[in-house]
């Protein structure tokens, strides 16, 4: 058996020189410093192979069109062994892809990683992360329930709100005048079809640059600032310094396996949220979006009347491209975040700005008379009259009583 | 660089063949399949009328939710759902047929008959009776479709915009 290995391997190294490949990528080195918070990268590439098996194999039973898909995947859940569980992976784990890709984002901005010789690898890296969003937004249509019909249809009317071109996207995306059975067409797709080939190809561009650039020096003593000149003397001094990729790949290893029992610890524990069948005809739904869209969602409440589009198209295109050139226009030499404190400032702001929205998005009030429930209920029952009334006469689209209350002028929201 | 045995009158040559082969397949591919794309999506519906209902159904001065019934089969799929529309009987006639997705991303207004208002559940949008943005970030009054009444028949047509007047601006993503 070992000779037998042993003769197949001299048969590879003959024709492909397979042994001093596999040295070479392996025992390459690493600059010092390098540890578990570089294991982001590679721990979202894990997920996202995760994800494509699970999808893969989702395939085999889900139907793409308004008629069977919803019940394609109640029969996924319900009828096929491990059905739940291959489904949970895959939506579950489409959430923790985005967390990870966003703190991956965080640990290269704040390190200085996108800085020479490394911008392509950020711009990569930003393609990626709409990647990531975009699979977001098609997936989850497909389960053809209330909030995929509902979410797609201000999905298409954002698109529809850009200047000159919105009606043709509007048409575009939808496949025609509504959301139907051509948008799932389409959207069914791009996810399954357009989005993965389009995401290994830039996954391998990312990958390919990281190994011909190797690791970002991490930016402590000394390598807090970086003339562009001084670089490649300074990298080799590091990489003398640090571990081989071998050793780093036993940290990625633990990381994968922590992460993947967390996926499954949550596929396991938590229910996947599944809605009423679409119907496009139903006035009494409140669409929501996935959380981590939360913060555009409720950047929609801000810009009224002919300022909508500054939410629905302006100011993410403007984050968007800003994103993408960073390493262009932030081309000093200072790589710890504490040498650059304007860029780290306005990054934290950005953050923090985020996950404010995020919060309101996911505590933004339901309707007028949508609401009279629980709170109402508890109240003494002359206050609970009166509460009655405020729901029911749509008040609370204005005024705001007990913290509550809906937009009406931006002033009173806030109480 | 160039080899010498390879004149550039040749090289020309055999650069110019290469890219009218491949500009040849990319048209003869592309645009069949940019048609095959994009076309059905800018097609306007083919059911142009829905029945919404005797006008005698709908009393004068409310608002009252339907499901209009296309009155022509689509080619595929056979069975076409029907379509939500908010009907306002102004009397003599004069009807208002609401589009129920809000002017401002598109979520499904409520009509509260206590408050005599619309609400839309995602922004704050709120529209009165006759659709005029009354709050929140709605761009337009709610959208509209076209009718006629023949025999007693209220039909729907076609969606369109009005400005803050109530008055015709566009068709509906046209």
């Amino acid at each position: 058996m070992v000779s037998r290995m042993k003769g197949l391997l001299n048969w590879l190294q003959e024709r492909l020189g397979t042994r001093e490949q596999l040295t070479k990528f392996f025992y390459r080195r690493l600059p010092a410093g390098t540890g578990w918070l570089h294991t982001l990268g590679s721990a979202a590439l894990f997920l996202i192979l995760v994800q494509t098996l699970t999808g893969i194999f989702l395939a085999f039973y889900y139907v793409p069109s308004p008629e069977h898909a919803y019940d394609s995947l109640t029969y996924i859940q319900n009828e096929i062994p491990f059905g739940t569980f291959i489904r949970g992976l895959h939506y579950w784990g489409a959430s923790l892809i985005v967390v990870v890709v966003f703190f991956h984002l965080l640990r290269v901005f704040f390190m200085g990683a996108y800085k020479y010789p490394r911008e392509l690898s950020w711009v990569v890296g930003v393609f990626l992360l709409l990647l990531v969003m975009l699979f977001g937004f098609t997936g989850y249509l497909l389960p053809w329930d209330q909030k995929a019909y509902w979410a797609t249809v201000v999905g298409t009317h954002i698109a529809g709100t850009a200047p000159l071109v919105g009606d043709y996207l509007w048409r575009i995306l939808q496949g025609g005048e509504e959301v139907g059975v051509r948008t799932l067409g389409r959207f069914y797709t791009a996810h399954v079809l357009i989005l993965p080939a389009i995401l290994y190809g830039f996954v391998l561009i990312h990958l390919s640059i990281v190994i011909y650039q190797s690791i970002a020096p991490t930016p402590r003593r000394g390598l807090d600032i970086i003339k562009n000149e001084d670089y490649a003397s300074l990298y080799a001094a590091s990489k003398e310094k640090g571990e081989t990729f071998l050793e780093h790949l036993f940290r990625d290893g633990v990381v994968f396996f922590f992460l993947f029992l967390f996926l499954v610890w949550i596929t396991l524990t938590w229910k996947i949220p599944m809605e009423e069948v679409a119907d496009p005809t139903s006035t009494d739904y409140v669409p929501r979006p996935e959380w981590y869209f939360y913060f555009l969602f409720e950047l929609l409440w801000i810009f009224w009347g002919k300022w909508v589009p500054v939410a629905t198209f302006y100011i993410p295109l403007v984050g968007v491209v800003l994103l993408f050139l960073l390493p262009f226009y932030d081309r000093t030499p200072g790589r710890s975040p504490l040498r650059r404190p304007l860029a780290s400032g306005l990054a934290t702001a950005t953050v923090t700005a985020m996950a404010f929205l995020t919060y309101q998005g996911a505590t933004a009030p339901l309707p007028p008379a949508a609401t009279i429930t629980q709170e109402a209920k508890a109240l003494p029952p002359d206050l609970a009259k009166g509460m009655e009334v405020y729901e029911g006469q749509g008040c609370s689209a204005c005024h705001v009583v007990r913290g509550r209350g809906t937009a009406g002028p931006a002033e009173t929201r806030n109480g | 660089m160039a080899d010498k045995r390879l004149p550039p009158s040749r090289r020309r040559f055999i650069a110019t063949m290469l890219a009218v082969i491949s500009g040849a397949v990319a048209l003869i591919l592309g645009i069949p399949l940019a048609g095959f794309f994009a076309l059905p999506a800018l097609k306007r519906l083919d059911r142009r009328w829905l029945e919404v209902g005797p006008i005698s159904e709908f009393a004068e001065g409310e608002i009252k939710k339907v499901l209009a019934k296309p009155l022509t089969a689509q080619v595929w799929p056979y069975e076409t759902p029907p379509v939500a529309i908010f009907v306002l009987n102004r009397g003599g006639e004069n009807f208002a047929l609401y589009h129920i997705h809000c002017t401002h991303v598109g979520c499904p207004v409520r009509w509260n008959p206590q408050a005599s208002r619309f609400f839309s559940p995602c922004h704050g949008g709120v529209f009165d009776k006759e659709g005029r943005v009354l709050a929140g970030p709605p761009p337009r009054p709610l959208d509209r479709h076209e009718y006629k009444i023949e025999n007693g028949i209220l039909y729907a047509g076609r969606i369109y915009e009005v400005n803050e007047k109530l008055e015709f601006t566009r068709w509906y993503h046209v």
